[in-house]
């Protein structure tokens, strides 16, 4: 039975990810009449991936991230999406706050907000009824 | 949690990454659960106990004040 040996390319996922976003903004911005911000979109998104994957070789917890994560990095993955989540939810909040402080609608913030919220309450419940 | 790993490790002639191989983590993971800086889930400490040949409670001791 093969225990060790791993043949697996999930690791080129994120990259792949990363490099497919910087087409979709050189396509975006180029549609938007500005192909030179574009192609400097696409740059940052190749040199992100491409920094990913060196780092990969580096970086047992990059490693980790990419493809070979196991309890910890798990757990070390769900806190930080945790505290990214209230980073954002932190700054929607201000956002909307001040904006009809100024008299305005809270638009997109109040959207924003509320998709989050929906998506908690629903999130509960599901993972609830999973057990 | 306090715990043997590093202990019952090198008494084996293991090392961090060797062991981390034989349970399918990261070597941090094993550095970590040796440092008492993550408690690991309780499949991982089965598969630890069983690996060192004794039961979760002879290698883990759970502090009670």
């Amino acid at each position: 039975m093969q225990t060790t040996t791993k043949t697996s390319r999930k690791y080129l996922a994120t990259p792949i990810f990363g490099v497919a976003m910087g087409l979709v903004y050189l396509v975006a911005l180029s549609v938007a009449g500005q192909p030179v911000w574009g192609v400097l979109a696409l740059a940052i998104m190749v040199a992100f991936s491409g920094a990913l994957l060196l780092a990969r070789r580096r970086s047992e917890t990059v490693k980790g991230l990419l493809d070979h994560r196991d309890e910890r990095i798990s757990a070390i993955d769900l806190r930080a999406t945790a505290i990214t989540a209230l980073a954002l939810i932190a700054v929607i909040l201000v956002a909307f706050v001040v904006q009809i402080a100024r008299g305005q609608s809270g638009w997109p913030y109040s959207m924003l907000g509320f998709v989050g919220g929906v998506t908690y309450v629903v999130a509960v419940i599901c993972l609830r009824i999973r057990g | 949690m306090r715990n043997d790993v590093r202990e019952r490790r090198v008494a084996k002639g293991l090392s961090q990454a060797d062991l981390a191989q034989r349970l399918d983590v990261s070597r941090q993971t094993i550095n970590s659960i040796e440092t008492d800086r993550y408690t690991p889930s309780l499949p991982l400490a089965i598969a630890i106990a069983r690996f060192f040949g004794v039961t979760v409670e002879e290698i883990f001791h759970a502090d009670h004040n």
